[in-house]
């Protein structure tokens, strides 16, 4: 299922208003990590959040993807308002409409990288039939692992084990892919071939793909920027050339 | 390093309850043994001294016949004698019988050697009253006032209870004590502990007068003879303790292997801190030093929480059988400063030992390790080739060694072999158990879904852990298994034996009048319990030898069809008469005995025995030449087995009472037997439970341990999509999965070991020695653990469960 059509700029995957999050009680020793996010990702495009580490982002992306709760403000993706949803609802919600991609210990040691990209399937509940067959041949064609399906993830280099896990994200077409520094792990040449794979899949895919990093080389790839710092979104870019970026984190330095 | 160490125990001291529960138990478990055999050694072995008190000498090893030759000579010589005896006898009350069998002793004739202690009522005055212990009394519901009916036959003694009595000693306590006078007539029959004497001259002037008139017996002065008594009763006690002690050691040898596998998980989850402690400069030994202190310090705190648990426990399970079951006789438990720095040791030792294999192992860590990138902890292990081939080389060596002891019936052989079999299969399990789990899981992934095979992958994804893990219950379960198969084989062989000498399960005789009311057979056909019933004609015949007026009865082929073996009595030749030993002068048989019905005479050949009433069986055709036209003198009757032998005899006597007829019935003796098997088969799989126990707080432990360091990836797959019950259903899958690997493998284990247990040391008593597999009992074995197994990972599943994907996934 390719989608032809152009991405509509207009769609929005996932909302998020007032969004905060406090850790920890007592005027001394909370921590506010989020406070008070607005924001609206685009569908169909390539998003990164960008921000130096404390800066909240990390934290921003859980509580998008429903891996966490936000102290107050709602998040919708795909249509749903998370906070309606208990513990086994969003669960669901998650296997159905949402991807990751994790910086590390993206991939179960006992499982191949075939039984890793099918695992969001088989937890779904989901028949692998003709049509699952035919994007999983597909995904993992375009990610150029059709001759490694069959390994463990112990047997496979760095950026072989992170194209897995972004063979996984897409096999059941999620309404969202979340990216958390899917780079931090690897060396420049994987990194470029992880990045160019996001995009391929935005631009080829018309997936939705969020990603999560603090480095400016894997920001450059992506199609619309958002700068985070102390919790709050600084900066919003669109297509930014490298020295909108650095000026944008400059500012935010300054 | 002492900061290194005081941290590291604080942050781990969580995950060392399941090893320090391991030792608190095996600990426990010495000093309550302790308390029960102080307990019992000190109820056998006080008063023992009571019956002798007024006594100068004592002797011994005699038979009835000697005792009462013994009491004659006190009467000729004016002295006393007291004779410690008793015999087996039946009891009855209002023609129910209480019991088949209780100790009747008699009290001294000498009121000054009287050593039974009134406790109600007041002592026997004529030889027709009599006195019983106490606690029997209240156990049977034996009250003062009762008549009961000692013995049967010729020599029944009707006797009215009139008083109630304690029994200081435990060496010779009877339920029922007659005057002297009134026991005499069973003294020939009675089991003779010893006589108490007190005559004229020194002890040693009496000793040398009764050593010479009594060559073989024993005498001796009186504390030599208590000392004596003291030494048997206590050997007896410290023969349980013994035993005791062995599953102790069943107990702890299973602790080991959990506190082993504990140490080993935890260690390897710390290998990155320990490479790191060595990167910043602390050399080896330090490092082998603070672990090993931290494995000390475990093994101190547990041994001294087991003692306390211990006494606490020994304290309260006296207090409690001396409450509830006062004629088990235990005393006041008293602790042994030995066995208190015993178990102490034992507890210590055996956790610094558990500890020493993985600390080694972890040692040999690089400092580079701690420099690597984070790739979590590498918890694949595999068994070597070598380590396969000798545990193959192990296992047959055991095989040849058990049948070796098969063929040399050599019961030392044979726990040697099974020993090392047992050895060669837990070698062989980082093999064997990952293979099981996946044949299990494969069945589980159909039923479950994702979470099954997860937790198939998950269970198998380290062997030699998987393997470990299972070895602790596979010690439990097949011990369990081997002793369940054993004992129900050995139950079938005394069940084979019980049913050739006791054939007939009951019967009905005549005692008055013609014969038997055809409604006696109609209402015993009717008893739920009666399987069949048939009836035996005879007819009133009258016998010399001093028996007088008896029935006499010739069964029929039909009588031979209900009884559980082909006694000779089911069918007695031409010529033969079988009468039952109660009817006998003191039991002496005669060659012959001639029967007189009217005019009709025959003399038959004499045969004895008992369990077919107070009858004389002939072949019909002696009948029929002793009377024309025979009547139903009898009812042989086979019952099922199942029933309450008491409710059985009860009802049986209810029905027979109308045509005023005798019962006997054989049930109460299948059920003693069976009391016996079921309390052994009990308590051993209750003492092996303990091990068991500890085994499954080891999988708790395993699960709980693999939980933590699994914390990422089950973050992961929470954010994939695995809902908190999948979870759940994935920890409990592997927890089945890994309780019922062990025991199915554990089972047939057993009752490989079960047969061989079987061939080598029942073969030589019972031809073609088969085994009897206890199918319900071992399906409960395998139900019991896989419940075990789902209650173990409980604890480590709802912590797995709660925590959130986000806190999961930047765990560190």
């Amino acid at each position: 299922m390719i989608e032809t059509t152009a991405p509509n700029a207009l769609r929005t995957a996932a909302t998020a208003r007032g969004l905060t999050k406090t850790y920890g009680v007592g005027t001394h020793a909370e921590v506010h990590a989020l406070r008070g996010v607005d924001l609206d990702l685009p569908a169909g495009r390539f998003t990164a959040i960008m921000g130096p580490s404390g800066s909240g982002k990390s934290t921003l992306m859980h509580c998008l993807a429903g891996l966490d709760q936000p102290t107050p403000g709602t998040v919708e993706v795909a249509g749903v308002t998370l906070e309606s949803l208990d513990d086994t609802a969003l669960t669901k919600f998650r296997r159905d409409h949402v991807g990751f991609v994790f910086q590390s210990f993206n991939l179960l040691p006992m499982l191949t990288a075939g039984q890793n990209i099918l695992l969001p399937l088989e937890l779904a509940g989901r028949k692998v039939g003709r049509e699952e067959r035919a994007r999983f041949e597909m995904v993992v064609d375009v990610l150029g692992l059709a001759d490694r399906t069959g390994h463990l993830p112990s047997q496979l280099s760095g950026g072989q084990q992170q194209r897995v896990a972004i063979a996984r994200a897409l096999v059941a077409q999620p309404a969202i892919v979340f990216a958390d520094e899917p780079t931090g792990n690897l060396d420049s040449t994987a990194s470029a071939e992880v990045l160019d794979f996001l995009r391929h899949s935005v631009r080829e895919l018309g997936q939705t793909v969020v990603m999560v990093t603090h480095e400016l080389d894997a920001a450059a790839y992506a199609d619309d920027v958002l700068v985070i710092a102390d919790g709050a979104i600084r900066t919003h870019l669109t297509t930014p050339t490298r020295d909108e970026l650095v000026a944008a984190l400059r500012h935010r330095a300054a | 390093m002492r900061t290194v160490l005081l941290a590291s125990m604080r942050r781990h001291t969580r995950r060392y309850v399941a090893a320090s529960l391991a030792v608190v138990i095996g600990v426990t478990f010495i000093i309550v043994t302790n308390a029960l055999s102080s307990a019992a050694r000190d109820g056998l072995t006080s008063g023992l001294d009571a019956p002798f008190a007024h006594a100068d000498v004592v002797v011994s090893g005699i038979d009835g016949p000697d005792a009462a030759r013994l009491l004659d000579r006190a009467e000729k010589e004016g002295a006393s004698a007291s004779v410690l005896g008793w015999a087996w006898l039946s009891v009855s009350r209002d023609g129910t019988e209480i019991t088949d069998g209780a100790d009747v002793g008699a009290l001294p004739r000498d009121n000054a050697m009287r050593w039974q202690e009134l406790v109600d009522g007041r002592f026997p005055s004529t030889d027709h009253e009599a006195v019983v212990d106490a606690n029997a009394a209240k156990a049977n519901d034996v009250g003062i006032g009762d008549t009961l009916t000692i013995g049967t036959g010729k020599q029944a003694l009707d006797v009215k209870v009139v008083g109630s009595v304690d029994s200081p000693s435990s060496m010779v306590w009877s339920a029922v004590y007659l005057t002297q006078d009134a026991q005499d007539r069973w003294l020939d029959q009675s089991m003779i502990n010893s006589v108490a004497w007190n005559g004229a001259g020194s002890a040693d002037e009496q000793i040398r007068a009764l050593e010479s008139a009594y060559p073989d017996a024993t005498v001796q002065t009186t504390d030599d003879f208590v000392a004596d008594q003291q030494k048997a009763a206590t050997n007896g006690v410290d023969v349980i303790a013994f035993i005791l002690l062995l599953f102790a050691a069943i107990a702890i040898g299973t602790s080991v292997m959990v506190i082993a596998n504990t140490f080993s998980i935890l260690f390897a989850q710390r290998t990155r801190d320990f490479a790191l402690l060595r990167c910043v400069g602390a050399t080896r030994r330090q490092v082998l030093r603070s672990i090993r202190l931290e494995a000390l310090a475990l093994g101190v705190v547990s041994a001294l929480v087991g003692l306390v648990a211990g006494a606490g426990l020994g304290l309260g399970l006296v207090a409690l059988i001396r409450d509830l079951a006062p004629s088990a006789r235990l005393g006041e438990a008293s602790f042994s400063p030995v066995w208190f720095a015993g178990a102490f040791l034992v507890g210590t030792a055996v956790t610094v030992m558990a500890s020493w294999l993985p600390t080694r192992r972890v040692t040999r860590v690089s400092p580079l390790a701690a420099l690597r990138p984070d790739t979590g902890v590498d918890v694949r292990t595999t068994a070597g080739r070598l380590r396969i081939g000798f545990g193959i080389l192990v296992v047959a060596a055991g095989v040849l060694a058990m049948a070796a002891a098969i063929a040399g019936a050599a019961v030392p052989l044979m726990v040697v072999g099974g020993g090392t079999t047992f050895f060669g299969v837990v070698l062989l399990g980082p093999t064997i158990v990952p293979a099981l789990i996946r044949v299990a899981g494969s069945l589980t992934a159909r039923v479950m879904g994702p979470p099954g095979r997860l937790a198939t992958s998950n269970a198998v994804r380290n062997p030699r852990r998987t393997a470990a893990t299972t070895a602790s219950l596979l010690v439990g379960v097949t011990l369990t298994t081997a002793v369940l198969t054993g004992l129900a084989s050995g139950r079938s062989i005394i069940d084979d034996e019980m049913a050739t000498d006791h054939p007939l399960d009951a019967t009905v005789s005549a005692t008055t009048g013609a014969g038997l009311a055809p409604e006696v057979l109609t209402g015993v056909r009717d008893l739920p319990a009666v399987e069949s019933a048939v009836e035996v004609p005879g007819t009133v015949g009258t016998l010399d030898r001093g028996i007088g007026r008896m029935r006499v009865v010739a069964p029929g082929p039909d009588a031979a069809g209900l009884m559980r073996s082909t006694p000779d009595f089911a069918a007695p030749r031409a010529g033969e008469i079988y009468l039952p030993i109660d009817a006998l002068e003191n039991g002496n048989v005669p060659r012959t005995v001639t029967v007189t019905v009217g005019e009709r005479t025959e003399t038959l050949r004499v045969n004895a025995g008992e369990d077919w009433g107070n009858v004389a069986v002939v072949a019909p055709q002696t009948l029929a030449g002793l009377d024309a036209a025979p009547s139903t003198q009898a009812i042989w009757v086979r019952a099922d087995l199942d029933t309450d032998a008491e409710d059985f005899s009860g009802d049986l006597s209810a029905v027979a009472a109308a045509s005023d007829a005798d019962v006997v019935s054989t049930l109460g003796k299948w059920a003693f037997v069976d009391l016996q098997l079921d309390v052994m088969t009990g308590a051993i799989v209750g003492l092996l439970g303990i091990a068991v126990v500890i085994a499954l707080i080891g999988i708790a432990n395993t699960l709980g341990l693999s939980v933590l360091e699994r914390g990422r990836e089950n973050a992961l797959l929470r954010a994939l999509g695995l809902t908190r019950r999948q979870l759940r259903a994935t920890l409990a899958t592997e927890a089945v999965l890994l309780s019922v690997v062990a025991t199915l493998l554990g089972t047939t284990l057993g009752i490989g070991f079960a047969w061989v247990g079987v061939q080598t040391m029942l073969a030589k008593y019972v031809e073609n020695a088969s085994m009897t597999l206890p199918l319900g009992q071992l399906a409960i074995v395998v139900l019991v653990s896989a419940a075990a197994g789902l209650l173990a990972c409980v604890l480590p599943a709802r912590r797995a469960a709660r925590v959130t994907p986000a806190a999961g996934l930047t765990m560190e």
